[in-house]
This record gives structure tokens, sequence and C-alpha cells, in this order.
């Protein structure tokens, strides 16, 4: 079993807690293994947070990174968002002395040093890499595959741009997301701008919903052309802004799209065998009996 | 001979002969505040456009990061510090990903946030996620709904995040107060009403 302390953020935890209960429960089964990141705290939201002052938001991720050396493991997380402030903040400070720095001095009031001994890493990365579990291994973990289902994928802007500060190569038109949910059993379905936001990032569903509802709705169009069961990402703020954005598109446009979305924790429980009771799909915004009619 | 072409308005030409000053109220310090922040040398942009023609507010808002470029290198501080359009940007990060001259105007939008930021101007949106952090840890806190659907689950009601272990919360209230942020958000808000 390979430890990794859990960052757990907080639409996961908050809204969505089938995602949570999912990871742990997914891992475990191809031999990875979470522990709790006491006293963790939001990342801090890199748009709404950072948008303020980036000192504040280096040094309050650097707090979760802290707590993690403690820990003397490495962080992996679930959300894009997460991934952006827990990765970025540990990857800025371990290279810019200045920074790291300004950020020690105001640690040091609460007694705390970041020293940059750990890494961090999104879990769908750890599930494709082949060295810690690649799709064989995550294919050999499936017990009820996803067969006849088309699933579209919502990569998220946080994890792979800006790709010269990240290491998953193509950022155009990427498909190892594509490959887990192939790994599922699953048909992964193209379709027109894959890799335009969500709409929901930078403060900006807060800011103005109308606007950002906006952008869900084009991908929503984008989706609908190519006929997808269901859309997955690795992202519950994206997750949130698709699902319950769905129900603000249907309220503030009249438009009725029905599309079910999941999180790639929550399929990858259902194709090994978890219950919807168990992932909590009820809490879902919009119905995905019609997906899971499809595979069950 | 050559014939130099000028205005006949005197204040009107010596103005326009020096480019870096032709607004009143630009600041030529501007773009270096900008770039110390983004840390990005956003007096590198030639204006190619591809930033905005790869951004997703474009096609639906006023907002054009090319303009925002462009506008900070004519130093027109006042300008963009006021300007709404200032936070629509999604941070997706596509212009910075496409960016021909390796520029990051995501980082340079943030850093003029944060320099909106300390002029008080900033949406109320920003600053409530800033307060509830300081409440309780979490940008977005747990509710009862989904306290009882984690104990369905067989998770704990509270996650072990500074919901279960309060005791953290110390640490994050005095990062905040080292900037005095949670004042700062009280008082702008309360200001607004």
């Amino acid at each position: 079993m390979r430890q990794y302390a859990f960052f757990l953020g907080c639409i996961a935890p908050n809204r969505y807690p089938g995602i949570e209960a999912s990871a742990i429960k997914t891992s475990e089964k191809v031999g990875i293994e979470l522990l709790p990141l006491k006293g963790a705290s939001c990342c801090p939201a890199p748009g709404a947070f950072g948008s303020i002052d980036l000192n504040i938001w280096y040094a309050m991720a650097a707090r979760n990174v802290v707590l993690a050396e403690q820990m003397d493991m490495d962080i992996t997380l679930i959300c894009n968002g997460c991934y952006k402030s827990i990765y970025e903040v540990n990857e800025k400070l371990k290279h810019n002395d200045e920074l790291r720095d300004g950020v020690n001095e105001v640690l040091k009031e609460i007694d705390m040093e970041f020293k940059g001994t750990v890494d961090v890493w999104h879990l769908a990365e750890l599930y494709y890499d082949p060295e810690i579990v690649g799709l064989k291994k995550l294919a050999d973990s499936v017990t009820r595959p996803l067969t006849g289902a088309k699933i579209a994928v919502h990569y998220g802007c946080h994890l792979m741009k800006p790709g010269k500060e990240r290491h998953f190569g193509d950022t155009e038109n990427p498909m190892w997301i594509e490959e887990l949910v192939a790994a599922l059993g699953a048909e992964p379905v193209q379709y027109r701008n894959k890799m335009l936001c969500c709409g929901a990032g930078g403060g900006v569903r807060g800011y103005d919903l109308a606007h950002s509802l906006d952008i869900t709705n084009e991908k929503m169009i984008n989706l609908q052309e190519v006929g997808a069961d269901a859309l997955t990402e690795v992202c519950p703020f994206c997750q949130l802004q698709y699902d319950r954005g769905q129900i603000e598109i249907e309220e503030k446009f009249g438009i009725t799209w029905g599309l079910p979305v999941l999180h790639y924790n929550e399929l990858l429980g259902l194709a090994q065998g978890m219950s919807p009771d168990e992932l909590a799909l009820d809490l879902h915004a919009v119905d995905v009996e019609p997906f899971l009619k499809k595979i069950l | 001979m050559a014939v130099k072409k000028d205005y006949k308005d005197q204040t009107l030409a010596e103005r326009l002969r020096d480019r870096k000053y032709y607004v009143p109220d630009s600041n030529p310090e501007f773009v270096k505040e900008v770039e110390k922040i983004g840390q990005t040398p956003a007096h590198m942009c030639f204006q190619c456009g591809t930033c905005t023609g790869s951004c997703p507010s474009a096609p639906r808002s006023t907002y054009r990061i090319r303009l925002f470029m462009r506008k900070i290198n004519l130093g027109l501080e006042e300008e963009i510090l006021t300007d709404p359009d200032l936070w629509l940007c999604t941070t997706c990060y596509s212009c910075t990903d496409r960016c021909p001259r390796d520029l990051a105007p995501t980082d340079a939008i943030m850093a003029m946030r944060n320099l909106a930021a300390r002029r008080d101007i900033v949406p109320r949106n920003f600053l409530k996620t800033a307060q509830a952090i300081y409440a309780s840890g979490h940008g977005v806190p747990n509710n009862d709904a989904n306290r009882a659907a984690r104990v369905k689950l067989g998770l704990d009601a509270e996650p072990d995040t500074t919901h279960k272990y309060p005791e953290y919360l110390e640490g994050i209230r005095k990062i905040m107060d080292h900037y005095g942020l949670k004042e700062r958000a009280d008082k702008i808000l309360a200001e607004e009403g």
C-alpha cells in the first residue's frame, strides 16, 4: 500500500461527500491508502482568494502543505482548484527563495516552517501513472464494466494549465482521462471545444452567475451534439457548476439539458461495484438515474 | 528637406511626442507593479490577440484581455482598476497557454485584481469567501443536510479538516490577521451595506 495525505478541500466533503467516500474506497482497491490530513483548510480558493492578495494565498496554501510535511507524506487530492493552490504554491515555494522566505516569516507566527519536502499529486494522475496504479491495474479492479455508456470528459483548467508549469503534456487535446474512462469499459466520446472552461473559476460564478452559466451552456450545447450519456470530470467545483448549473440554466435561461455529471471517482466506484447509495448520488442536482439504467 | 509633422497646438504636440505620457493620468510605473506581482513580463506583449481569441469570457461580454494588456503598457491604472470587466476572467489560463510571447496574461489579471483590492475595490463574493474561511476554515462550509448524508455513507459528520479539528483555526486566523484581511473585508462589506 502506498500512503498519501488526503487533502479534501471544500466542495467534495461539504457538498458531494460521495466523491470523498469513493476516493477512499476505490483507491484502496488499487493499492493506495489515503490518510487524513488533520486540520487542513480550504486550499484556499485560487480565484476568489488569490484575487484579493496573492501573498495571503501563498501563506494559507503553504500551511496546508506543512501539515503534510509534518506527516512526512506526499499529498494527493481530488479537485483541480485545490491542485492549483496546493501543487502550484508548493512548487513556487520550493524554487523561489524570496517567496519562501516571505511565507516562512508569516508561518513563524504560528510555529510552522515550509521546508519543501513533499510532493503534490492529483489522485487521477496516480491512477494513470503505470508506476503507481496504471490502466491495467485499474481495469482489473472493475467488477461491473460501464459497457455501452458514452462518456464525455471535462478536464478542467487548473489541473493542466498553464502547461509549462505542469507535467501533463498536450493541453489542447489531451486523451489520458479518456483512457481512464475506457479502462472502466465505457466509451469515451469527443466533443467540440473540449478544453473550454466550465465557467465557474476566477470568482466569476459568484461575481456574475449569468455570465458564468452562459459558458456552461455552451459546453452543454457541444455535449448534446455528440449524445453523451454522462459527463465526467476530476474537479468537484466543475461538477458543482455543471450539476447545479444545469438547474440554474433552467431557471435563468429556460433550457433543460438533464445531463448526468459524475466525478471520475464516482464512476470508478460504480465500476468497482459500489451502489448509488454508497456514493450519495441522490445529492446530485441532475438526476443520475438515466445513466444508471444504462449501466446497471 | 524632410517636413516634420506636428500639431498646431503646442501643448498637444508636446504630449504626443512623448508617447508614454500622452494620457494625462497615466502611470508609467504601473506596468512594473503588475510585472512584479504577476511575475510575468507584460511589457513584451505585441498585441497579437491570441489571448482574446482564446478567452471564454470574451464572446459574452466587453471583457478583452488584449485591451487590458495594452492598457497596462499605457499605464492606464485608474481605468483598469475601476473597470468591472477586470473580474470577468475565469482564470482558465488558455491565453497563458497559447501566448506566443510566453506571457501570462492571467497572472497579469490576478496582479491587477490585487492592486484594485489594495484600494478596497473588490466584488462582494470574493470578500465573503475570505470571511467564510476565517470563520470555519472553509470557503464552502459543511451544513446539516450534508452531515446527514456523510453519516449515511459511513463518513464522520465532520470531515478531517478544520471542521473536525477547530483548534487549527487559530493558525489560519493569525495568517489572515497578519495581513488584516478579515478586518478589511468586514469594513468594505459593512460600508457597502
